[in-house]
C-alpha cells in the first residue's frame, strides 16, 4: 500500500532538517565569504529595484478597466452581399459589378460595401477603441445577416482586401486570427438585442429624425450607468427603423455619411471620457 | 438484404451486371418520357433554397425530392427486383445479341453491326485452303475476278512498257543506222564539215592536213605573243602606279612617324634612287629587264625586312604608379649627382659651348630648386639636362663672384669627405660617452635626447665654430633678427656649396647635423626632400627601415633645435612640413616615437615637481614638440595613441605646476591656447584649461580679505596664486601682442614680467583664449555652470580702471557673449516633470483570410494534410451514400416481399373462400336433398 502522504511529508521534513543542520555546519566552516556574497547579491537586488523604480517617476495610477463605461455600435443595413459573378463568388460592389447587377435587374447604387468599410475603420481607428472603450460592434446586412466584430480586429485598409474578408466571413461564417483560434468576426443569430447588456440605451441615428441634438451635450447628459448603443445606418439610401430604439436622433442639419457620423460620436465620447 | 445481394452477385455471371445496367439506362430514359406525360403531383415540387444568392443558377433549384424518390424506385424495379426474382431460378435467358446492350443504337445500326461481325468472322477464318463451300465459292469467284482484272491491268502495263521500249530501241536503231550511213559517206564530205566534226571529236585531228596544222600553230603563237605584250603593259602600269603610291606614302607623315629615323633615311635614299632607276628602266631595253628587276627589289626588300624587325607600334606610357614615380625621381637624382661629381673632377672641358645662353635662365633654376617633394615627378620631365648644366654654370659664376669670401673648401663639397670628417668627430664623441650608434633604434636617440645630446651638441657647435668661421658668422647673424636672417639665408644660398643630389640617409644626429649645418632653411628642406626621394618607402622594403631611422633622427634634430638657446624659429618651422609628411608615411613609427618621448617627458615632470625650487613648467622644447604632435596627429579622435596622453600631460601641467614667475603664466596660457586648438574640433571639455584661466583672472583682480567664494575655488587647484600677477596698477594705453618666443628667451627675473605692459598683453591673450572656449562650449548644456563664475571674475577685472580701452571692450564682449549664451541655455531648461506614460492601445489582431476565397477549398498550407482531409471527407460521404443506398434497397425489398406475401395471402384466402363456397354449396345441396337422385328426380 501507499504510505499516507502526511507520514511521507514528515519524514521528508525530518531529513531536510538534518540536511540543513549539516549545511549550516558547512557554512560555518566556509565562513563569511558567502555571507558577503549574499549581502552583495541583496545589495544588487536593491539596486535593481531602485533602478526599476528610477525611470518610473510615479505616473498616474491606472483606473480599473472593467468599471469604465463603454459603448456599443451597430451598423444597420450594411450592403454586404455575395454574388456569383461568372464562376466565382464575389462581394458585390457598384464599381466592378455594375453591368452584372443591371443584368439581374438590380440597382448597382445599392451595393456599397465601401460605406461599411469606412464606417468600420472610423470606429476601429478611433482613440475611443484604442483606449478599449468599445465594448462591441455589430453589423447587420441588408439581407439580415448579423455578425459581430471584435474591437481588437485590425481591419484591412484596402477595399479589395476588405471585400475578401467579408466574402470569406459570409461564406465561412467566422474569421479567426492568424495565430490562434479566437474568432475575430463571427456570424451570429438575430436579433441583435439579445447580445446587448441589460441596461443599454439604444440610440438610433437618422437624418430623418425630428430630434436634432448637439451630440456633445447629448452624450454628456447620458448617465454612465447605462451602456450607450449607437445604431448607425451603413447604406447608401434609406433609413434605419426606429422600432427597437430607445431614442431616435439626428446629429446634424445635413445628411452625413456613416463614417462622419461615427467620427462625431467618437469625438463626443472621447471628450466626455477625456481620451486624448 | 445486403446479404441477399451479396449472394446473388457471385451467382450471377460477371456480364450480367453490365448488361443489367445497359438495360436499365434506356428503360429509365423511356420512363422519364412516360412520366412527363403523366405527372405525379409530388414530383413537380421543387426543393426550396435557403439563401438566394444573386447570380447563382440555384443549386437547390434542380432538385425535386419527389421525383428523385420515384426515380430511385424505378431504378430498383429494374435492377434489384429482377435480381430478386431470378434468385430463385436455376436457369435464365441471357441476351447476347450484338448491339443489344447499347441503347443508343437504332435497329438499322444494330443490323449493320451484326453484318460487319459476320464478315469479320469470315475473313478471320483460316480456311483459305479448304475446299470452298458455296458461300466461299462466291467469294473466291469475286476474288478471282478481281485478280483477273488486276492481272489484266498488270498485263496492260507490261505491254505498254514493252511498246515503249520498243520505240526506244527503234529510235536507237535508226540513229545507229544513220551513223553508219554518215560514216559511210564521210570521206566524200566537205573540208569544212570535217573541221566542224573535228571540233567535236578530237580523233578527227589526225585527218588535218599539214598546212592547216601549221597555220593553226602560227595563229596560236601570235595570239600568245599578243597576250604577253598586253600583260606586260598592264604590269608596267601597275608598277608605276605602285611606285607613285609608295612615294606619296613615304613622304606622308604617317610612315615617318611609324618608322625610325635611320630607316627613314634609307627610305628617302631609295626614293631618290627610284626615279633614276625608273628613268634608266625607261631607257633600258627589255633585255636588261631582268637585271633591273633584280636590282630594285633588293633595296626595297631589305627595307621591308628591316621594317619587319621594327617595333610595330608602341603604346603610350601608362600612368605611373607612385612607386614608379619615386623610382624615376631617385634615378634622376642619381644621374644628377653623377654629373655633378664628374664636373667636380674634370674641371672645365665643355663649358665654353654652353656658357653663352645661361644668365637669362637663372630664375627658372631657382624656381626648380625650391620645389617641394610633392611636385617632383611631373615638373622635371622636360629639359632636365639643360637646366642642370645651367645650374652648375650658374654656381660657377656665383663662386667666381664671391671669390673674395673663399671660405668654402671645394673638397668638402663631396659628401664623402665631409662625412668622413664627421665620422671621425662622432668617433671621438663616442669615446667621450656619446651613445650614438649606426643603428637608429628608438631608445638610443630617446635616451640621448636631452641631457647628453644638448651638451654634445654644444660641444659640436663649439667645434664647428672653431672649424669654420663662416658658420660662426652665420650664427651670430642669426641671433640678430629674422629679417636679417632671411637676407643671410639668401646670401648663404649663393655662397654655399651646392647640395649633393643623392644623399645617404643619415644614420644618426651627428651625420644629419654635419649635413644640415651651415645650410640655409630652404636648403635644409631641399636636402630632406632629396633624402626622402632617394630612399622613398615605395621603392624597396628596406627603405622603410632607413626612413624610420631618418624620421627619428629628424625628430631628434627638431628637438635639438628647439632646445638651442638662440632659437632658430625659421628652421624649426621649415622642419614641420617634412616631419608631418614623413609621419604620414610611417604613422606607426611616428606614434611610437611620440609616445616614447611623452613618457619620458612625463617621468621627468614627475621628478621635477617634487623638487621645490625647480620650475616644473614644460620647457620650450617640450612645448614645441607638443605643438608638432598636435599638428601631426588627429586631435579630434576620441582616443588616440599619442594625442590622448599628450592632452593629459598638458592638463597635468596646467593643474599641478605652481605659478612662480611671469614666464610660467605665459607658458600656461600657451598651453591653454594649445588645449583650445586640440579641443576645438572634438569639443571635448577641458576643465583644467578653464581653471587655469580662472586663476589668471583672479590674479588680475585685487584680492580683498574675506572672499570666501574665491578661496573655495582654489581647492581644485593645488596651489594658490597669492600674488596679483596680472593686476594692472597703472594706466596702460596700448596693448601689445605677446611675443611668445621673445618672452621665453627672457630671464625669469626680467623686469618685463612685472611691467603693466606685459600684464595687459597677457590679459588680452587670456581674453582671446576665453572667447575661443566660449565659442567651443556653447553647445554644452552645462554652459551656464561652467562660465558664470568666469563672467563674474571678468566683471571684477573690469572694475579696474587702469585696464586699457581695447582690452576693456574685449572683456566686455566676452561677458556679453557669455550672458547671451547663458540666457539661451536657461530658456531651454525646464523644470523636472512627472514622467508621462503613454496610454497603451489595445492589442490588435490580424484576421486570417484568403485573397481569393473559394468555398470548400482547403487552405491548409500543409498539402499532404489537406489532401488527407479531402480523402477522408470523400470516404465518409461515400460510406454514407452506400449505407443509405443499402438501407433503401432493404426497404424496397421488404416492400416487394410484403407485397408478394400479401398477394399470396389474398390468393390463399381467395382459394380458401372458393373452396369454402364450394363446400358450402355442396353441403347446402346435400342438405336440401338436391344432390344426386334428388336432382335427377327433380328433373
Amino acid at each position: 500500500m501507499v504510505r499516507p502522504y502526511a507520514v511521507k511529508g514528515r519524514k521528508h521534513k525530518k531529513r531536510k532538517m538534518e540536511r540543513r543542520e549539516e549545511a549550516v555546519e558547512e557554512e560555518v566552516v566556509r565562513g563569511g565569504e558567502e555571507e558577503a556574497e549574499e549581502v552583495a547579491a541583496e545589495n544588487e537586488k536593491k539596486v535593481d529595484a531602485v533602478l526599476d523604480e528610477l525611470p518610473g517617476i510615479p505616473s498616474v495610477a491606472p483606473v480599473e478597466k472593467s468599471k469604465q463605461p463603454k459603448v456599443i455600435f451597430i451598423l444597420e443595413k450594411a450592403s454586404l452581399e455575395i454574388g456569383k459573378v461568372g464562376k466565382n463568388f464575389q462581394l458585390l460592389n457598384s464599381d466592378d459589378h455594375g453591368n452584372f447587377l443591371r443584368k439581374q435587374n438590380l440597382n448597382p447604387a445599392d451595393y456599397r460595401p465601401d460605406i461599411v468599410h469606412h464606417a468600420l475603420l472610423a470606429i476601429l481607428d478611433s482613440p475611443l477603441t484604442k483606449a478599449g472603450r468599445l465594448q462591441a460592434l455589430y453589423v447587420r446586412t441588408e439581407k439580415g445577416v448579423l455578425f459581430e466584430v471584435k474591437p481588437n480586429v485590425r481591419m484591412p485598409r484596402t477595399i479589395k482586401r476588405f471585400s475578401g474578408l467579408m466574402l470569406q466571413l459570409l461564406q465561412k461564417l467566422s474569421i479567426t486570427t492568424t495565430g490562434s483560434h479566437d474568432k475575430l468576426l463571427n456570424v451570429i443569430k438575430n436579433p441583435v438585442t439579445r447580445y446587448l447588456p441589460v441596461n443599454s440605451r439604444i440610440i438610433g441615428l437618422s437624418y430623418s429624425s425630428e430630434k436634432l441634438v448637439q451630440l456633445k451635450d447629448y452624450v454628456a447628459a447620458a448617465s454612465d450607468d447605462a451602456t450607450l448603443v449607437f445604431v448607425v445606418g451603413a447604406m447608401a439610401h434609406g433609413k434605419i427603423s426606429n422600432e427597437n430604439t430607445d431614442d431616435y436622433i439626428s446629429v446634424s442639419g445635413y445628411p452625413l455619411s456613416a463614417a462622419c457620423c461615427i467620427n462625431r460620436i467618437c469625438t463626443a465620447l472621447e471628450q466626455k471620457w477625456k481620451i486624448l | 438484404m445486403a446479404k441477399a445481394r451479396d449472394k446473388s452477385k457471385p451467382s450471377a455471371p460477371p456480364k450480367k451486371k453490365g448488361k443489367k445496367r445497359g438495360v436499365n439506362g434506356p428503360a429509365v430514359a423511356a420512363m422519364k418520357s412516360s412520366k412527363a406525360s403523366k405527372p405525379n403531383p409530388f414530383e413537380t415540387i421543387w426543393s426550396r433554397s435557403k439563401f438566394s444568392i444573386i447570380g447563382r443558377r440555384g443549386k437547390g433549384d434542380e432538385r425535386r425530392v419527389g421525383r428523385a424518390r420515384s426515380q430511385a424506385i424505378e431504378k430498383r424495379n429494374k435492377s434489384l427486383l429482377k435480381e430478386y426474382e431470378e434468385s430463385g431460378k436455376s436457369s435464365k435467358f441471357i441476351d447476347r445479341r450484338i448491339g443489344e446492350k447499347d441503347d443508343t443504337l437504332q435497329d438499322f445500326d444494330k443490323a449493320i453491326l451484326r453484318m460487319q461481325r459476320q464478315r469479320q468472322l469470315k475473313l478471320k477464318r483460316s480456311s483459305k485452303f479448304n475446299l470452298p463451300d458455296e458461300e466461299d465459292d462466291d467469294d473466291d469467284d469475286d476474288d478471282s475476278a478481281f485478280n483477273q482484272s488486276h492481272s489484266l491491268s498488270a498485263k496492260d502495263d507490261f505491254e505498254d512498257n514493252v511498246s515503249l521500249d520498243d520505240e526506244d530501241e527503234a529510235e536507237e536503231y535508226i540513229r545507229l543506222s544513220n551513223v553508219a550511213d554518215s560514216s559511210k559517206h564521210f570521206p566524200s564530205r566537205d573540208m569544212n564539215d570535217s573541221l566542224e566534226t573535228s571540233s567535236q571529236d578530237g580523233n578527227e585531228n589526225t585527218h588535218k592536213t599539214k598546212k592547216q596544222v601549221m597555220m593553226e600553230i602560227i595563229q596560236k603563237s601570235k595570239f600568245y605573243k599578243e597576250q604577253k605584250a598586253k600583260d606586260k603593259e598592264e604590269d608596267r602600269h601597275l608598277m608605276e602606279k605602285l611606285d607613285e603610291d609608295f612615294r606619296s606614302l613615304a613622304q606622308s607623315e604617317a610612315l615617318r612617324s611609324l618608322t625610325q629615323p635611320t630607316k627613314m633615311n634609307a627610305l628617302k635614299a631609295l626614293l631618290n634612287k627610284n626615279p633614276t632607276g625608273k628613268t634608266s628602266k625607261e631607257e633600258k631595253t627589255t633585255v636588261d629587264k631582268e637585271l633591273f628587276k633584280k636590282e630594285q627589289p633588293d633595296a626595297y626588300d631589305k627595307l621591308v625586312k628591316e621594317m619587319l624587325h621594327d617595333i610595330r607600334a608602341r603604346p603610350s606610357d601608362r600612368t605611373k604608379t607612385p612607386e614608379e614615380i619615386a623610382l624615376e625621381e631617385k634615378e634622376r637624382l642619381e644621374l644628377l649627382e653623377e654629373e655633378r661629381k664628374n664636373r667636380m673632377l674634370a674641371a672645365d672641358d665643355s663649358d665654353e659651348g654652353s656658357e653663352g645662353s645661361d644668365n637669362d635662365e637663372m630664375p627658372d633654376i631657382k624656381k626648380r630648386k625650391t620645389l617641394s617633394g610633392d611636385d617632383l615627378g611631373d615638373s622635371f620631365s622636360v629639359g632636365v639636362e639643360t637646366a642642370n648644366k645651367k645650374g652648375w654654370v650658374d654656381d660657377i659664376y656665383e663662386r667666381e663672384d664671391a671669390a673674395g669670401d673663399k671660405n668654402k673648401d671645394v673638397t668638402s663639397e663631396g659628401s664623402d669627405s665631409e662625412e668622413d670628417d664627421r665620422g671621425a668627430d662622432s668617433d671621438e664623441d663616442d669615446s667621450s660617452g656619446n651613445e650614438f650608434d649606426a643603428i637608429p633604434s628608438v631608445k638610443d636617440w630617446e635616451q640621448s635626447d636631452d641631457d647628453d645630446l644638448g651638451t654634445n651638441d654644444e660641444a659640436e657647435l663649439e667645434e664647428k665654430e672653431l672649424n669654420d668661421n663662416d658658420s660662426k658668422g652665420m650664427k651670430v647673424r642669426k641671433m640678430n633678427s629674422d629679417n636679417q636672417k632671411a637676407n643671410v639665408a639668401r646670401r648663404l644660398l649663393s655662397k654655399q656649396e651646392t647640395l649633393p643630389y643623392v644623399i645617404e640617409v643619415p644614420k644618426n644626429l651627428v651625420e644629419l647635423c654635419s649635413l644640415l649645418d651651415n645650410r640655409s632653411d630652404a636648403e635644409v628642406v631641399e636636402a630632406i626632400n632629396r633624402i626622402r626621394a632617394c630612399n622613398s618607402i615605395k621603392l624597396t622594403a628596406e627603405n622603410r627601415w632607413k626612413m624610420q631611422g631618418f624620421y627619428g633622427v629628424l625628430l631628434q634634430y627638431f628637438a635639438t633645435l628647439a632646445s638651442q638657446k638662440p632659437l632658430n624659429i625659421g628652421r624649426i618651422n621649415s622642419l614641420v612640413r617634412p616631419l608631418m609628411e614623413m609621419s604620414g608615411e610611417t604613422p606607426f613609427y611616428a606614434a611610437i616615437c611620440a609616445r616614447e618621448r611623452l613618457s619620458h617627458i612625463r617621468t621627468r615632470f614627475c621628478t621635477d615637481i617634487k623638487l621645490q625650487d625647480k620650475s616644473s613648467w614644460p620647457s620650450l622644447k617640450t612645448l614645441l614638440l607638443l605643438r608638432l604632435w598636435s599638428l601631426v596627429f588627429p586631435c579630434s579622435d576620441f582616443r588616440h595613441a599619442v594625442m590622448t596622453p599628450a592632452t593629459l600631460l598638458m592638463c597635468e601641467y596646467l593643474m599641478r605646476c605652481p605659478i612662480v614667475s611671469g614666464q610660467d603664466i605665459v607658458v600656461g596660457s600657451f598651453l591653454c591656447s594649445m588645449m583650445l586648438n586640440v579641443c576645438k574640433q572634438s569639443q571635448k571639455f577641458c576643465p583644467e584649461a578653464l581653471n587655469f584661466l580662472q586663476v589668471l583672472l583672479i590674479s588680475a583682480i585685487d584680492l580683498k580679505p574675506g572672499r570666501k567664494n574665491l578661496s573655495q575655488m582654489y581647492h581644485t587647484i593645488e596651489l594658490k596664486t597669492t600674488k596679483p600677477w596680472l593686476r594692472i596698477c597703472s594706466q596702460v594705453s596700448v596693448v601689445h601682442a605677446l611675443e611668445f618666443f621673445e618672452v621665453m628667451n627672457m630671464e625669469a627675473e626680467s623686469t618685463y614680467f612685472s611691467s603693466d605692459d606685459f600684464r595687459a598683453s597677457v590679459l588680452a591673450f587670456v581674453a582671446e583664449i576665453l572667447k575661443g572656449f566660449v565659442s567651443i562650449y556653447e553647445g554644452l548644456s552645462s554652459f551656464t555652470e561652467i562660465f558664470s563664475p568666469i563672467s563674474g571674475l571678468l566683471l571684477e577685472v573690469l572694475q579696474n580702471d587702469n585696464i586699457p580701452q581695447s582690452l576693456q571692450n574685449n572683456l566686455e564682449d566676452i561677458v556679453e557673449l557669455i550672458k547671451k549664451k547663458t540666457d539661451e541655455h536657461q530658456k531651454l531648461r525646464q523644470p523636472l516633470q512627472m514622467r508621462k506614460q503613454k496610454p497603451e492601445p489595445i492589442k490588435l489582431l490580424n484576421p486570417k483570410f484568403e485573397e481569393d476565397f473559394v468555398k470548400g477549398r482547403d487552405y491548409d498550407p500543409d498539402r499532404e494534410r489537406a489532401e488527407m482531409k479531402k480523402m477522408k471527407k470523400l470516404l465518409k460521404s461515400e460510406k454514407k451514400g452506400a449505407m443509405r443506398e443499402l438501407r433503401k434497397d432493404n426497404h424496397y425489398l421488404f416492400q416487394v416481399k410484403q407485397r408478394d406475401r400479401v398477394r399470396e395471402e389474398e390468393e390463399r384466402t381467395e382459394k380458401y373462400g372458393k373452396a369454402m363456397a364450394f363446400l358450402q354449396e355442396q353441403e347446402h345441396a346435400f342438405k336440401s336433398g338436391q344432390l344426386g337422385k334428388g336432382r335427377k328426380r327433380r328433373r
